[in-house]
């Protein structure tokens, strides 16, 4: 760690970000073209009596109608196989899709669509997720026995995942305790609203066809797409252009089947772009709503001696990831706290809403927000001081997660030392300000992925990998790791990625997981050249490859840096010798921690947090005591990511979590009426301004993971979004003496918690 | 009905013909392949599609494309001179305000008007200036610490 | 998102071309200024463009701000709200106006944005409504029958609806003298967010003050809580004549609840609409008792 790593630099792709000539997927237009729309359905919950497109094929300039009895009857989803392309029989939310349409013009295609007859006989939606899972409940899919789902998923009605923690005696725990601490808290569902909206184009050529696509995920796209149209992969190609955004929201696999089948049928390339509406009501990877119920006991020492929460995810019409997204949840409930005893139980409800999903660190947030304001609320009844109350409580090296893991050395007690450093812990505030403490923790997510390098023959290199850039910069960090090993400067290394025929698989941009996995084989790549371009020196220089080192695009000798061959005499020569030099590297993902297994129901995926990060945030608020408005005028964080190899990524991260945190604590929920959502649009769905965002201190703490990233680093993209929330819920509760149980806590709730109501 | 429009994007005059009802977005993108300004939303909340006109910013999306005529918009492509990168957007690339890109241009657009009205906008006015345009990735800070970087670049004298 | 085809465009270069195709066009003509409301909601799909768009943004004869020799103010239909926000003389005297235009938007509507579009499209929420209502203001309607003044409170009759006739169009705006003696007036929103909001409750108020320090007038408009922005009647009484005391603001400010039939919708409950009226009536009282105050100097 020296050279490259750890100073600041321009991403590569930069340049034509500011220019304007990056391209983005609604950017692209090819020959022969058409428009893509989608008839939604526009209820939340019908049966389909008639479908009709006759009219709207007659349509001149409309080259394509489908439906579901056009395409392969095929059931898919990433944990439970319960959706269809298009609407079958049954409408379960507002945006599902009951035709596509390709045409000459978007306006042709908007007019087809109005073409089509439907006839939905309007079923009254289940809205209610408590009620939901009563016995005798109606079931959002009738026919959920009939589904495939992932080994382990536990399934029951409306409940397509319960997953639990069992540790220690919770009953002992319970009667060890001086006090116990009950409450209740209730999220309503919000959006990942990335600036771009979805988009998708599709041309064949033969049997293949290459979709270019919004996907943070190219590899699941392209799984879904062979799956649903009953492809091979090798006729199926997903590349990304530029992509403007995804925080989860474009995980997984989403219109590019719709849009392939149209540009097959339509014997043309056909592209879709949506609008924020469909946006908002149409895809399907919103954050869950939840309801979160706690107990814990005490001593009145602080020691916490038993914890039981219990966890509701309101999943929306499909399952998309949710059960494995109730088993991090549940992970949540627990928090960075020593529990000798507990009981955490979740439960992954199906609704008529939008299906939830993947949202930048799904559950996070919202379940810490409802833990922490507990926590808060346990210190104010046993009369602690909340940043001491955490402190007696926090996990440490050699501590025993919630599912049994053994931490390493970690950062969590540091962090959390550092946001109350950083906002002044303690000190005397104006009255109407109020100062609140959150901790949390994240996992990091091992899983394959592959590099291939080309040394080129002028000394630059070309690194090819699988991965998806979605903005945060992980992707133009993979320069920084070739440059650090291979002794270049960064601008020397060109990125060839988010193309599924160029790459090796990658899980894609989701779950923070681009450097921790890409970046190891980055690594095991450069380390194939560097060994090459040692050993090649090491000859003309009469030397041990031992001694020597790559640096400034040089190899040298580390004792006597004036002897040195350059690496690009190296390459060209090797070429003219009739050698190519390049690098590859697979390296194997690294272990889960050891945890209690057997004890748990429905970890499929979390069985322990593999690799967590740590993070305190901490805020300072002003609350109009009138009218409920909060002014957030100070978020302090601190957070441990292992190692932080590029602090200006990585604060980037961290500002954009901090004010992403802020609209789900203040403004962002998604309003339902009946079923369909009220606010569908950036007016009524408000994310923070530029006006809006305070002062922002961060602090890194340093604790490299032995079974990490490169160089012991830890997944950096989800954790700056989860305690930001929390700590103005308890900056809320430390300026007003009332605790806000509903998120967002608009001014309407923040009021009605004032006046003792429950809004 | 279509009308004949002549459109000056970036000081190269362009002759269309176009809907009433076609936004200046439309004009842009579609007629012109200036796909520089993006369409994030269609309510004029979120600024991706912000150029300038006669030097103010405006939300191309929800403009018509025929009232524009005779006037002078600016978009994200114009603001490459000589090859150069502006001062703005070389302060972007540096203090880190660009990460997807997508609200880069209407940021840059907005920001450029800002400081073409305000040499040294203070903090305070970068943020009022910039709140139309939202941006989901970076928290705003590194794109008004890049703002308030190109405003002292650019009140240094010119070396030479 | 798309918008319909099929319609005609019309840019006149003079009123007088203006009003004549606005005859002619009659029911199928629609105006078109900045575009901020309509375009906004023919693209989001709630109401189609007009069949024959009228697009009066040429007409700079109607884009001016300009004191009247009475000390009265006499706007043009085409005044942006930027241009509001600017103005010295605004500025100056006209303050509630100038608060209410700052808050319009962002920078971008604020520029393009018209002082007649945002009456014309009559929303509750219109920030330019309720100063102009307390500054008593009458709008110019002119048609090619000729041309007619309306008190503002007449032109506004719900939602989306005033008393424009076909063929007419809103020139302008005229405002009179302000009452003699010491004046403040100052416009106050109850913003979610630091800035890009819509009002969900605002307040507009006008005081006079005589020497004494009595409120020799008072009058108090409503924003967002109500079919149109409408006057407080109740609380003006209750101001008028009196030594505006903390306790009297504070009565005067809950008597404008009377006024308020807020409804339930996705910014807010009713309820807590009603809740707020007093409070943002009283620091929109106190906001114009404070400009009042310094003007003795």
């Amino acid at each position: 760690m020296s050279r490259v790593l750890g100073r600041r630099f321009v991403r590569a792709d930069g340049l034509p970000k500011v220019t304007g000539q990056a391209r983005y997927a609604a950017d692209l237009v090819l020959p022969g073209m058409l428009h893509a729309a989608f008839l939604h359905a526009g209820v939340p919950r019908a049966r389909i009596r008639r479908l009709d497109v006759s009219a709207a094929r007659a349509l001149p300039g409309v080259l394509a109608v489908l439906t579901q009895d056009d395409v392969p009857f095929v059931r898919f989803g990433a944990a439970v196989e319960d959706r269809t392309l298009f609407a079958h029989e049954v409408v379960r939310f507002e945006g599902e899709i009951l035709a596509a349409v390709a045409a000459l013009t978007p306006e042709l295609a908007d007019r087809a669509c109005r073409l089509i007859e439907v006839e939905l006989e309007a079923l009254p939606p289940v809205l209610d997720p408590e009620a939901a899972l009563a016995p005798g409940a109606p079931l959002v899919h009738e026919d959920w026995q009939d589904y495939s789902a992932n080994d382990g998923i536990v399934r029951d009605g409306n409940d397509c995942g319960f997953v639990n923690i069992v540790k220690g005696d919770i009953e002992a725990g319970f009667a060890a305790a001086d006090e116990i601490v009950e409450g209740r808290y209730v999220a309503d569902m919000s959006h990942p609203v990335p600036i771009e909206p979805h988009a998708v184009l599709a041309q064949w050529e033969g049997d293949r066809v290459t979709v270019w696509s919004t996907t943070q995920t190219p590899f699941p796209a392209r799984n879904g797409l062979t799956r649903t149209l009953e492809l091979p992969e090798s006729a199926v190609r997903v590349v990304v252009p530029h992509l403007g955004g995804g925080f989860g929201g474009k995980c997984e696999f989403h219109f590019e089947a719709h849009v392939a089948a149209l540009a097959r049928a339509a014997r043309r390339p056909v592209r879709l772009v949506f609008d924020r509406r469909q946006e908002f009501t149409a895809t399907d990877m919103a954050r869950h709503g939840i309801i979160a119920t706690f107990r814990t006991g005490v001593r009145r020492d602080g020691t916490i001696v038993a914890h039981e929460a219990s966890l509701i995810l309101d999943t929306g019409a499909y399952a998309t990831h949710g059960p494995v997204i109730t088993e991090i949840a549940t992970m949540m409930a627990a928090g960075p706290y020593r529990h000798p005893n507990m009981l955490v139980e979740g439960r992954t409800v199906y609704s008529n809403r939008t299906p939830a999903g993947s949202t930048r660190a799904p559950s996070g947030p919202q379940v810490c927000w409802a833990l922490e304001q507990h926590v808060d609320a346990i210190a104010e009844r046993l009369g602690l001081d909340k940043l001491e109350f955490r402190l007696r409580n926090i996990v440490a090296e050699g501590d025993e997660g919630p599912t049994g893991q053994r931490f390493e050395k970690i950062g969590a007690r540091e962090s959390l030392l550092e946001a109350a450093r950083l906002i002044g812990w303690g000190r005397p505030l104006p009255p109407g300000d109020g100062m609140g403490l959150a901790v949390g923790w994240w996992f990091s997510a091992p899983g394959p992925a592959g590099c291939y390098i080309k040394l080129n023959a002028d000394g630059s290199a070309t690194v090819v990998t699988g991965a998806q850039e979605n903005g945060s910069g992980s992707v133009m960090g993979l320069a920084l790791l070739a440059a650090e090993e291979l002794g270049l400067a960064p601008e020397r290394i060109s990125l060839v990625y988010q193309d599924t025929d160029a790459g090796a698989f990658d899980s894609g941009s989701s779950g923070s997981q681009t450097t921790f996995n890409v970046g190891r084989a980055v690594l095991a790549a450069s380390a194939q050249i560097r060994d090459r371009l040692l050993r090649m020196a090491a000859d003309e220089l009469e030397a041990n490859p031992l001694d020597l080192e790559l640096v400034e695009g040089v190899v040298r000798a580390k004792d006597a840096p004036g002897r040195s061959v350059v690496i690009a005499a190296l390459a060209r020569r090797a070429q003219d010798d009739g050698e190519l030099i390049t690098g590859q590297g697979n390296p194997p993902a690294p272990k889960m921690p050891d945890s209690l297994g057997g004890s748990c129901a429905g970890r499929v995926a979390f069985p322990a947090f593999a690799a967590p990060a740590f993070f305190a945030h901490a805020a300072r608020v002003r609350v109009d005591r009138e009218t409920g408005v909060v002014r957030v005028l100070e978020v302090a964080a601190g957070h441990e990511f292992g190692r932080v190899l590029n602090p200006i990524g990585v604060e980037g991260q961290v500002e954009g979590g901090i004010v992403h945190g802020l609209g789900i604590a203040l403004s962002e929920g998604t309003v339902f009426r009946d079923g369909n959502q009220a606010n569908p649009h950036l007016l009524d769905y408000k994310l923070q301004t530029a006006a809006d965002v305070p002062a922002m201190k961060i602090a890194f703490v340093d604790a490299p993971a032995a079974d990490g990233g490169p160089y012991g680093s830890k997944g950096v993209g989800e954790p700056p979004v989860v305690p930001t929330a929390a700590a103005v819920a308890n900056a809320i509760a430390a300026a007003t003496g009332v605790r806000v149980r509903h998120l967002p806590m608009t001014p309407v709730r923040v009021w009605a918690a004032l006046a003792g109501e429950d809004a | 009905m279509r009308y004949p429009l002549t459109l000056t994007v970036n000081d190269v005059p362009y002759e269309l013909v176009v809907d009433p009802g076609h936004s200046l977005l439309d004009a842009l993108r579609t007629d012109l392949g200036l796909t520089g300004t993006k369409e994030g939303c269609d309510d004029s909340e979120c600024g991706a599609c912000m150029v300038l006109l006669d030097g103010r910013p405006v939300n191309s999306c929800s403009y018509l494309a025929l009232q524009a005529a005779g006037r002078r918009i600016s978009t994200v492509e114009g603001l490459v001179r000589d090859n150069q990168p502006s001062a703005l957007q070389r302060a972007f690339l540096e203090e880190g305000g660009v990460q997807c890109g997508f609200c880069t241009p209407g940021m840059l657009m907005s920001a450029t008007a800002l400081l073409a009205a305000n040499p040294s906008p203070s903090e305070g006015e970068i943020r009022a200036a910039l709140a139309g345009n939202l941006c989901r990735c970076t928290g705003y800070q590194k794109i008004v610490s890049a703002v308030a970087q190109a405003a002292q670049e650019m009140a240094r004298p010119t070396p030479g | 998102m798309a918008v319909a085809v099929g319609r005609t465009y019309h840019a006149p270069a003079s009123l007088d071309e203006a009003i004549a195709l606005l005859a002619e066009l009659g029911n199928d003509a629609g105006v078109v200024a900045g575009g901020t409301d309509l375009v906004v909601a023919a693209r989001g799909g709630r109401r189609q463009l007009p069949t024959a768009l009228v697009a009066i943004h040429r007409l700079s004869e109607l884009a001016t701000i300009e004191g009247s020799p009475f000390g009265g103010l006499a706007l043009g239909a085409l005044v942006t709200h930027a241009d509001l926000e600017r103005s010295d003389l605004v500025r100056r005297r006209w303050t509630a106006l100038a608060d209410a235009a700052a808050l319009v938007g962002s920078p971008a509507t604020r520029h393009v944005g018209t002082l007649g579009g945002n009456l014309c499209n009559a929303s509750p929420a219109m920030e330019s409504g309720a100063p102009l209502l307390v500054y008593d203001a009458s709008v110019e309607l002119r048609s090619a029958s000729g041309t007619r003044g309306l008190p503002l409170a007449d032109f506004l009759l719900g939602p989306a609806r005033t008393a424009l006739a076909p063929g007419e169009l809103l020139t302008g705006v005229t405002v009179p003298p302000q009452p003699a003696g010491r004046v403040g007036s100052a416009y106050l929103r109850l913003d979610y967010r630091a800035s890009m909001e819509i009002a969900v409750v605002g307040a507009a108020v006008l005081v006079a003050l005589d020497a004494d320090g009595r409120c020799t007038e008072a009058r108090i408009a409503l924003t967002a809580v109500a079919p149109t922005v409408v006057r407080a009647a109740d609380a003006e009484t209750a101001l008028r004549g009196q030594l505006p005391t903390t306790e009297r603001v504070a009565a005067a400010a809950a008597r404008a609840a009377a006024a308020a039939r807020p409804i339930d919708d996705v910014r807010a409950t009713a309820r807590y609409r009603t809740a707020m009226v007093p409070v943002i009536v009283r620091r929109a009282i106190e906001a114009a008792l404070k400009r009042a105050e310094e003007e003795a100097a």
